[in-house]
Protein backbone atom coordinates (compact mmCIF):
# COMPACT_ATOMS: atom_id res chain seq x y z
CA UNK A 1 0.00 0.00 0.00
CA UNK A 2 1.35 3.38 -1.00
CA UNK A 3 2.32 5.30 1.99
CA UNK A 4 -0.23 8.24 2.50
CA UNK A 5 0.90 11.89 2.00
CA UNK A 6 2.10 14.06 4.82
CA UNK A 7 -1.15 16.87 6.44
CA UNK A 8 0.48 19.74 7.73
CA UNK A 9 -2.01 22.11 9.73
CA UNK A 10 -0.41 25.69 10.65
CA UNK A 11 -2.07 26.43 13.72
CA UNK A 12 0.50 27.96 15.74
CA UNK A 13 -1.59 31.29 14.76
CA UNK A 14 1.55 32.44 11.99
CA UNK A 15 -1.67 31.19 9.19
CA UNK A 16 -4.89 29.79 11.15
CA UNK A 17 -7.10 31.99 11.94
CA UNK A 18 -9.21 29.34 14.47
CA UNK A 19 -12.11 29.77 12.20
CA UNK A 20 -13.44 26.05 12.11
CA UNK A 21 -14.35 26.16 8.17
CA UNK A 22 -11.78 23.19 8.13
CA UNK A 23 -13.33 21.14 10.95
CA UNK A 24 -17.08 21.51 9.28
CA UNK A 25 -16.20 20.69 5.90
CA UNK A 26 -14.26 17.29 7.24
CA UNK A 27 -16.32 14.31 5.73
CA UNK A 28 -14.51 12.05 8.12
CA UNK A 29 -15.38 14.70 11.03
CA UNK A 30 -11.26 13.92 12.29
CA UNK A 31 -10.03 17.55 12.49
CA UNK A 32 -10.89 18.76 16.10
CA UNK A 33 -11.05 22.86 17.04
CA UNK A 34 -9.46 23.58 20.59
CA UNK A 35 -10.10 27.51 20.82
CA UNK A 36 -6.23 27.96 19.87
CA UNK A 37 -5.01 24.02 18.59
CA UNK A 38 -5.96 22.52 15.73
CA UNK A 39 -5.45 18.86 15.25
CA UNK A 40 -6.68 15.74 13.06
CA UNK A 41 -6.31 12.42 13.54
CA UNK A 42 -3.84 11.05 11.49
CA UNK A 43 -5.55 7.44 11.71
CA UNK A 44 -8.89 8.45 10.07
CA UNK A 45 -7.32 10.95 7.92
CA UNK A 46 -7.39 10.02 4.25
CA UNK A 47 -6.23 13.30 2.93
CA UNK A 48 -8.02 14.09 0.50
CA UNK A 49 -7.69 17.42 0.56
CA UNK A 50 -11.21 19.08 0.97
CA UNK A 51 -9.84 20.94 4.12
CA UNK A 52 -7.08 22.62 1.84
CA UNK A 53 -9.60 24.27 -0.10
CA UNK A 54 -11.80 24.90 2.68
CA UNK A 55 -9.31 26.93 4.61
CA UNK A 56 -9.87 30.17 3.72
CA UNK A 57 -6.28 31.75 4.56
CA UNK A 58 -3.94 28.70 3.61
CA UNK A 59 -3.17 27.25 6.17
CA UNK A 60 -2.94 23.27 5.50
CA UNK A 61 -0.82 21.62 3.08
CA UNK A 62 -0.49 18.25 2.13
CA UNK A 63 2.71 17.47 0.59
CA UNK B 1 -12.07 13.72 38.61
CA UNK B 2 -14.86 16.45 39.27
CA UNK B 3 -18.09 14.48 40.19
CA UNK B 4 -20.66 14.29 37.58
CA UNK B 5 -23.63 16.77 36.62
CA UNK B 6 -27.31 15.94 36.42
CA UNK B 7 -29.43 18.94 34.87
CA UNK B 8 -33.12 18.58 33.11
CA UNK B 9 -31.86 20.08 29.89
CA UNK B 10 -28.02 20.12 28.68
CA UNK B 11 -27.70 22.64 25.63
CA UNK B 12 -24.06 22.51 23.88
CA UNK B 13 -22.90 25.80 22.74
CA UNK B 14 -23.75 29.04 23.89
CA UNK B 15 -24.27 31.01 20.59
CA UNK B 16 -27.31 33.06 19.70
CA UNK B 17 -29.43 29.75 18.80
CA UNK B 18 -28.29 28.05 22.36
CA UNK B 19 -28.99 30.79 24.21
CA UNK B 20 -32.22 31.27 22.68
CA UNK B 21 -33.11 27.46 23.49
CA UNK B 22 -31.58 27.47 27.16
CA UNK B 23 -33.70 30.62 27.89
CA UNK B 24 -36.65 29.52 26.61
CA UNK B 25 -36.51 26.16 28.22
CA UNK B 26 -35.72 28.01 31.63
CA UNK B 27 -38.64 30.59 31.29
CA UNK B 28 -40.73 27.46 30.73
CA UNK B 29 -39.69 25.44 34.08
CA UNK B 30 -36.74 23.57 33.35
CA UNK B 31 -33.18 23.17 35.00
CA UNK B 32 -30.86 24.33 32.09
CA UNK B 33 -27.04 24.19 32.17
CA UNK B 34 -25.61 25.59 29.19
CA UNK B 35 -21.90 24.68 28.28
CA UNK B 36 -19.57 26.76 26.06
CA UNK B 37 -15.96 25.97 25.30
CA UNK B 38 -14.84 29.22 24.70
CA UNK B 39 -13.94 31.20 27.61
CA UNK B 40 -15.68 34.07 26.22
CA UNK B 41 -19.11 34.15 24.79
CA UNK B 42 -19.30 35.64 21.51
CA UNK B 43 -15.76 35.92 21.07
CA UNK B 44 -13.57 35.56 18.55
CA UNK B 45 -16.69 36.62 15.87
CA UNK B 46 -17.38 34.30 13.20
CA UNK B 47 -19.52 36.50 11.44
CA UNK B 48 -20.13 39.32 8.93
CA UNK B 49 -22.43 41.00 11.53
CA UNK B 50 -25.56 42.21 9.35
CA UNK B 51 -29.06 40.77 10.17
CA UNK B 52 -32.70 41.41 9.33
CA UNK B 53 -34.79 42.80 12.50
CA UNK B 54 -38.65 41.76 12.03
CA UNK B 55 -38.12 38.87 13.80
CA UNK B 56 -36.49 39.80 17.49
CA UNK B 57 -39.56 40.66 18.97
CA UNK B 58 -41.24 37.33 18.40
CA UNK B 59 -38.44 35.51 19.99
CA UNK B 60 -38.36 38.14 22.75
CA UNK B 61 -34.86 39.69 21.81
CA UNK B 62 -35.24 43.66 22.55
CA UNK B 63 -32.93 46.26 20.98
CA UNK B 64 -29.65 47.19 22.46
CA UNK B 65 -26.39 48.89 22.87
CA UNK B 66 -25.17 45.43 20.66
CA UNK B 67 -26.62 47.60 17.54
CA UNK B 68 -24.00 49.49 15.39
CA UNK B 69 -26.38 50.85 12.68
CA UNK B 70 -29.66 51.01 11.26
CA UNK B 71 -29.30 50.19 7.49
CA UNK B 72 -32.63 51.77 5.30
CA UNK B 73 -31.58 49.29 2.37
CA UNK B 74 -29.27 46.92 0.83
CA UNK B 75 -27.52 47.36 -2.69
CA UNK B 76 -27.04 45.05 -5.05
CA UNK B 77 -24.28 45.24 -7.46
CA UNK B 78 -24.25 43.39 -10.43
CA UNK B 79 -20.41 41.99 -12.05
CA UNK B 80 -20.37 45.41 -14.24
CA UNK B 81 -21.43 47.39 -11.13
CA UNK B 82 -25.15 47.90 -12.37
CA UNK B 83 -26.76 48.78 -8.77
CA UNK B 84 -30.16 47.33 -7.78
CA UNK B 85 -31.70 48.78 -4.45
CA UNK B 86 -33.42 46.91 -2.17
CA UNK B 87 -35.50 49.24 0.64
CA UNK B 88 -37.17 48.40 3.31
CA UNK B 89 -40.75 49.09 1.68
CA UNK B 90 -40.35 45.71 -0.15
CA UNK B 91 -37.89 43.85 1.81
CA UNK B 92 -38.73 45.08 5.41
CA UNK B 93 -37.55 41.72 6.36
CA UNK B 94 -34.05 41.08 4.77
CA UNK B 95 -33.45 45.15 5.81
CA UNK B 96 -31.86 45.72 9.45
CA UNK B 97 -28.77 45.73 11.47
CA UNK B 98 -25.20 45.78 11.25
CA UNK B 99 -24.29 44.91 15.07
CA UNK B 100 -21.33 43.60 17.11
CA UNK B 101 -21.74 40.13 17.77
CA UNK B 102 -19.69 39.73 20.14
CA UNK B 103 -22.48 42.08 22.26
CA UNK B 104 -25.32 40.10 21.13
CA UNK B 105 -24.25 37.27 21.60
CA UNK B 106 -23.55 38.25 25.46
CA UNK B 107 -26.81 39.95 25.92
CA UNK B 108 -28.79 36.93 24.94
CA UNK B 109 -26.63 34.89 27.18
CA UNK B 110 -27.58 37.62 29.99
CA UNK B 111 -31.06 36.66 28.96
CA UNK B 112 -30.72 32.90 29.62
CA UNK B 113 -28.83 33.68 32.76
CA UNK B 114 -31.85 36.30 33.72
CA UNK B 115 -34.19 32.63 33.36
CA UNK B 116 -31.79 30.56 35.61
CA UNK B 117 -29.96 29.07 33.02
CA UNK B 118 -26.53 27.63 34.70
CA UNK B 119 -23.49 28.48 32.08
CA UNK B 120 -20.21 27.27 32.42
CA UNK B 121 -17.20 28.90 30.29
CA UNK B 122 -13.98 26.85 28.69
CA UNK B 123 -16.14 23.44 28.55
CA UNK B 124 -16.53 21.42 25.64
CA UNK B 125 -18.78 18.57 25.04
CA UNK B 126 -16.22 15.76 24.24
CA UNK B 127 -18.86 12.72 23.47
CA UNK B 128 -21.84 11.45 23.82
CA UNK B 129 -23.89 9.71 26.67
CA UNK B 130 -26.10 7.08 25.12
CA UNK B 131 -28.43 4.64 27.00
CA UNK B 132 -30.64 2.10 25.09
CA UNK B 133 -30.45 4.20 21.88
CA UNK B 134 -31.50 7.34 23.73
CA UNK B 135 -29.00 10.45 24.44
CA UNK B 136 -28.99 10.47 28.23
CA UNK B 137 -26.56 13.55 28.43
CA UNK B 138 -22.87 14.44 27.13
CA UNK B 139 -18.98 13.81 28.05
CA UNK B 140 -17.67 16.96 28.99
CA UNK B 141 -14.44 18.54 29.82
CA UNK B 142 -13.94 21.55 31.67
CA UNK B 143 -10.42 23.23 32.65
CA UNK B 144 -9.15 19.67 31.66
CA UNK B 145 -11.32 18.05 33.98
CA UNK B 146 -13.27 15.45 32.19
CA UNK B 147 -17.07 14.11 33.43
CA UNK B 148 -20.18 13.39 32.62
CA UNK B 149 -23.37 15.80 32.48
CA UNK B 150 -26.51 12.94 32.89
CA UNK B 151 -29.58 15.08 31.05
CA UNK B 152 -32.99 14.35 30.18
CA UNK B 153 -32.62 16.60 27.14
CA UNK B 154 -29.47 17.50 25.23
CA UNK B 155 -29.10 20.33 22.42
CA UNK B 156 -26.34 20.54 20.03
CA UNK B 157 -25.81 23.78 19.44
CA UNK B 158 -22.53 23.56 18.83
CA UNK B 159 -22.15 26.01 15.40
CA UNK B 160 -20.92 25.14 11.78
CA UNK B 161 -18.11 23.03 12.57
CA UNK B 162 -20.56 20.79 14.94
CA UNK B 163 -19.24 17.19 16.48
CA UNK B 164 -22.14 16.63 18.61
CA UNK B 165 -24.84 15.99 15.86
CA UNK B 166 -22.54 13.25 14.36
CA UNK B 167 -21.73 11.74 17.33
CA UNK B 168 -25.15 11.08 18.83
CA UNK B 169 -26.00 9.75 14.95
CA UNK B 170 -27.44 12.77 12.62
CA UNK B 171 -25.38 13.11 9.16
CA UNK B 172 -24.63 16.85 9.35
CA UNK B 173 -21.99 16.46 6.80
CA UNK B 174 -22.14 18.89 4.23
CA UNK B 175 -21.08 18.91 0.59
CA UNK B 176 -18.87 20.43 -1.17
CA UNK B 177 -20.96 22.93 -3.02
CA UNK B 178 -23.23 23.43 0.02
CA UNK B 179 -20.24 25.35 1.54
CA UNK B 180 -18.85 28.79 1.56
CA UNK B 181 -15.43 29.68 2.72
CA UNK B 182 -15.47 33.09 4.01
CA UNK B 183 -13.26 35.61 5.09
CA UNK B 184 -13.73 39.36 6.42
CA UNK B 185 -11.62 42.58 7.25
CA UNK B 186 -13.23 45.27 9.77
CA UNK B 187 -11.23 48.36 8.08
CA UNK B 188 -11.02 51.84 8.55
CA UNK B 189 -10.96 54.79 6.71
CA UNK B 190 -13.11 53.41 4.38
CA UNK B 191 -16.02 55.31 1.87
CA UNK B 192 -19.19 53.35 2.77
CA UNK B 193 -22.21 54.73 3.28
CA UNK B 194 -23.80 53.92 6.84
CA UNK B 195 -27.56 53.92 4.87
CA UNK B 196 -26.87 50.33 3.27
CA UNK B 197 -25.40 47.00 3.20
CA UNK B 198 -23.68 46.23 -0.13
CA UNK B 199 -22.94 42.80 -2.21
CA UNK B 200 -21.06 42.19 -4.99
CA UNK B 201 -22.36 39.06 -7.52
CA UNK B 202 -20.92 37.33 -10.12
CA UNK B 203 -16.57 36.15 -10.65
CA UNK B 204 -15.71 38.41 -8.33
CA UNK B 205 -16.50 35.59 -6.06
CA UNK B 206 -17.66 32.67 -7.51
CA UNK B 207 -20.55 30.66 -5.66
CA UNK B 208 -20.96 33.71 -3.35
CA UNK B 209 -20.42 37.11 -2.70
CA UNK B 210 -18.72 40.44 -1.38
CA UNK B 211 -20.13 42.21 1.52
CA UNK B 212 -19.58 45.88 3.07
CA UNK B 213 -21.44 46.14 6.05
CA UNK B 214 -21.24 49.77 7.74
CA UNK B 215 -20.57 49.92 11.16
CA UNK B 216 -20.02 53.52 11.24
CA UNK B 217 -18.65 56.32 9.17
CA UNK B 218 -15.71 55.09 7.93
CA UNK B 219 -15.62 51.89 9.24
CA UNK B 220 -17.38 48.50 8.02
CA UNK B 221 -16.61 44.95 7.61
CA UNK B 222 -15.56 43.55 4.16
CA UNK B 223 -15.80 39.98 3.29
CA UNK B 224 -16.10 37.42 1.01
CA UNK B 225 -17.86 33.89 0.85
CA UNK B 226 -16.84 31.64 -2.01
CA UNK B 227 -18.29 28.50 -2.61
CA UNK B 228 -15.67 25.63 -1.65
CA UNK B 229 -16.88 23.42 -4.52
CA UNK B 230 -15.55 26.23 -7.10
CA UNK B 231 -12.19 26.77 -5.44
CA UNK B 232 -8.83 24.68 -6.27
CA UNK B 233 -5.82 26.03 -4.61
CA UNK B 234 -4.84 27.44 -1.46
CA UNK B 235 -6.34 30.65 0.13
CA UNK B 236 -8.55 31.16 -2.78
CA UNK B 237 -11.29 33.67 -0.33
CA UNK B 238 -8.54 36.01 0.84
CA UNK B 239 -6.68 36.31 -2.41
CA UNK B 240 -10.34 36.92 -4.15
CA UNK B 241 -10.94 39.26 -1.11
CA UNK B 242 -7.49 40.70 -1.75
CA UNK B 243 -8.11 41.23 -5.02
CA UNK B 244 -11.81 42.99 -4.84
CA UNK B 245 -10.48 45.51 -2.45
CA UNK B 246 -7.40 46.40 -4.87
CA UNK B 247 -10.23 46.94 -7.47
CA UNK B 248 -11.86 49.21 -5.42
CA UNK B 249 -10.39 52.96 -4.05
CA UNK B 250 -13.09 53.10 -1.45
CA UNK B 251 -11.91 50.59 0.26
CA UNK B 252 -8.13 49.63 -1.02
CA UNK B 253 -7.29 53.50 1.09
CA UNK B 254 -8.51 51.70 4.23
CA UNK B 255 -6.60 49.58 6.86
CA UNK B 256 -7.51 46.73 8.20
CA UNK B 257 -7.91 46.30 12.38
CA UNK B 258 -9.15 43.25 12.16
CA UNK B 259 -9.75 39.41 10.25
CA UNK B 260 -12.31 37.01 10.81
CA UNK B 261 -12.80 33.38 8.93
CA UNK B 262 -15.20 31.04 8.86
CA UNK B 263 -17.33 28.30 6.66
CA UNK B 264 -20.84 28.77 6.12
CA UNK B 265 -22.95 26.16 5.25
CA UNK B 266 -26.04 27.10 2.48
CA UNK B 267 -27.26 23.45 2.20
CA UNK B 268 -30.93 22.36 2.07
CA UNK B 269 -32.80 21.50 5.14
CA UNK B 270 -31.71 18.67 7.48
CA UNK B 271 -34.00 15.84 6.93
CA UNK B 272 -33.92 14.95 10.62
CA UNK B 273 -32.84 16.83 13.60
CA UNK B 274 -33.84 15.17 16.70
CA UNK B 275 -33.26 11.55 18.40
CA UNK B 276 -34.66 9.78 21.68
CA UNK B 277 -33.17 12.67 24.33
CA UNK B 278 -31.53 14.72 21.34
CA UNK B 279 -31.81 17.90 19.27
CA UNK B 280 -30.08 19.64 16.78
CA UNK B 281 -30.01 23.22 16.04
CA UNK B 282 -29.00 26.63 14.27
CA UNK B 283 -26.25 26.25 12.39
CA UNK B 284 -25.18 22.66 13.33
CA UNK B 285 -28.39 22.13 11.93
CA UNK B 286 -27.64 23.90 8.72
CA UNK B 287 -30.48 26.08 9.33
CA UNK B 288 -28.57 28.82 7.65
CA UNK B 289 -30.29 30.63 4.76
CA UNK B 290 -28.44 29.19 1.79
CA UNK B 291 -29.12 32.32 -0.26
CA UNK B 292 -27.96 35.28 2.08
CA UNK B 293 -25.70 33.23 4.31
CA UNK B 294 -27.77 34.65 7.11
CA UNK B 295 -28.20 32.33 10.17
CA UNK B 296 -29.15 34.20 13.27
CA UNK B 297 -32.94 34.76 12.66
CA UNK B 298 -33.30 31.01 11.96
CA UNK B 299 -31.28 29.78 14.79
CA UNK B 300 -32.80 32.06 17.01
CA UNK B 301 -36.07 31.15 15.72
CA UNK B 302 -35.56 27.75 15.78
CA UNK B 303 -34.16 27.91 19.30
CA UNK B 304 -37.44 29.69 21.05
CA UNK B 305 -39.09 26.63 19.93
CA UNK B 306 -36.19 24.21 20.74
CA UNK B 307 -36.24 25.47 24.15
CA UNK B 308 -39.85 25.09 24.53
CA UNK B 309 -39.93 21.78 23.55
CA UNK B 310 -37.22 21.04 25.61
CA UNK B 311 -39.37 22.08 28.76
CA UNK B 312 -42.62 20.43 27.48
CA UNK B 313 -40.60 17.15 27.44
CA UNK B 314 -38.87 17.52 30.79
CA UNK B 315 -42.41 18.16 32.44
CA UNK B 316 -43.94 15.13 31.06
CA UNK B 317 -41.29 13.18 32.03
CA UNK B 318 -41.27 11.61 27.99
CA UNK B 319 -37.83 13.18 25.67
CA UNK B 320 -38.39 10.30 23.21
CA UNK B 321 -38.22 11.60 19.52
CA UNK B 322 -41.85 11.19 19.54
CA UNK B 323 -42.20 14.12 22.16
CA UNK B 324 -39.11 16.14 20.61
CA UNK B 325 -40.86 15.68 17.17
CA UNK B 326 -42.53 18.49 18.18
CA UNK B 327 -39.68 20.64 17.80
CA UNK B 328 -39.21 19.26 13.99
CA UNK B 329 -42.40 20.07 13.36
CA UNK B 330 -42.71 23.37 14.37
CA UNK B 331 -39.37 24.79 13.23
CA UNK B 332 -40.25 22.89 9.02
CA UNK B 333 -42.92 24.78 9.67
CA UNK B 334 -41.39 28.27 10.04
CA UNK B 335 -38.14 28.11 8.24
CA UNK B 336 -38.07 24.87 5.98
CA UNK B 337 -40.12 26.01 2.83
CA UNK B 338 -37.94 29.12 2.55
CA UNK B 339 -34.90 27.03 3.42
CA UNK B 340 -35.75 24.45 0.34
CA UNK B 341 -36.66 27.25 -1.76
CA UNK B 342 -33.27 29.39 -1.38
CA UNK B 343 -31.05 26.47 -1.67
CA UNK B 344 -32.98 25.84 -5.38
CA UNK B 345 -32.25 29.26 -6.32
CA UNK B 346 -28.76 29.20 -4.38
CA UNK B 347 -28.10 25.88 -6.75
CA UNK B 348 -28.97 27.85 -9.76
CA UNK B 349 -27.14 31.45 -9.30
CA UNK B 350 -23.84 29.81 -8.82
CA UNK B 351 -23.43 28.38 -12.41
CA UNK B 352 -24.58 31.70 -13.85
CA UNK B 353 -22.41 33.72 -16.22
CA UNK B 354 -21.27 37.46 -15.27
CA UNK B 355 -23.46 38.47 -18.19
CA UNK B 356 -26.13 36.72 -17.07
CA UNK B 357 -25.67 38.61 -13.60
CA UNK B 358 -25.45 41.44 -15.64
CA UNK B 359 -28.80 40.85 -17.32
CA UNK B 360 -30.67 40.06 -14.20
CA UNK B 361 -30.06 43.50 -11.90
CA UNK B 362 -30.78 44.91 -15.37
CA UNK B 363 -33.79 43.83 -15.94
CA UNK B 364 -35.08 44.68 -12.07
CA UNK B 365 -33.88 48.36 -12.96
CA UNK B 366 -36.73 50.63 -12.88
CA UNK B 367 -39.29 47.37 -11.83
CA UNK B 368 -41.10 48.17 -9.27
CA UNK B 369 -41.47 44.94 -7.02
CA UNK B 370 -44.20 45.18 -4.64
CA UNK B 371 -42.52 42.13 -2.24
CA UNK B 372 -39.04 41.09 -3.37
CA UNK B 373 -38.91 37.15 -3.52
CA UNK B 374 -37.18 34.87 -5.78
CA UNK B 375 -40.89 34.83 -7.71
CA UNK B 376 -41.26 38.11 -8.16
CA UNK B 377 -37.75 38.91 -9.42
CA UNK B 378 -37.40 36.27 -11.78
CA UNK B 379 -40.81 37.53 -13.34
CA UNK B 380 -39.57 40.80 -13.89
CA UNK B 381 -36.48 39.39 -15.18
CA UNK B 382 -38.81 36.96 -17.80
CA UNK B 383 -40.22 39.91 -19.18
CA UNK B 384 -36.97 41.91 -20.38
CA UNK B 385 -34.82 38.53 -20.76
CA UNK B 386 -37.14 35.70 -21.61
CA UNK B 387 -33.77 33.36 -22.24
CA UNK B 388 -32.10 33.98 -18.81
CA UNK B 389 -35.27 32.62 -16.96
CA UNK B 390 -35.57 29.46 -19.02
CA UNK B 391 -33.57 27.46 -16.45
CA UNK B 392 -35.68 28.87 -13.65
CA UNK B 393 -39.02 28.06 -14.85
CA UNK B 394 -39.65 25.55 -12.07
CA UNK B 395 -39.66 28.79 -9.71
CA UNK B 396 -42.23 30.42 -11.93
Amino acid sequence: MPSKKSLHIESSGQLCIYCGACVGICPLNCIYLDETRITFDEKICTRCEICVRACPVGAIEIG
Amino acid sequence: MAPDLTTDVLVIGAGPSGSMAAKWAAKAGARVLMIEKRQEIGSPVRCGEGMSKDWLADVGIKPGRWINVEVEGARIYSPSEKVFEINEKHAGNEVGYVVERDEFDKQLAIDAANEGVEIRLKTAATGILKENGSVVGAKVKQFGTTFDVRAKVTIAADGFESQVGRWAGLPTNIALRDMDTCLQYRMTNVDCDVRYCDFYLGKVAPGGYVWIFPKAEGLANVGIGVQVSQIKGMAEARSYLDRWIDHHPAYAKGKKIDMVGGGVSIAPPMKQTVLDGFMVLGDAARMIDPLTGGGIANGCIAGKICGTVAAEAVHSGDASKKVLDKYEKGWRVRLEEKLYRNWLAKEKLTTLSDETFDKIVDALLGVKLEKLNVHNILKAVHEKYPEVTKEFEAFL
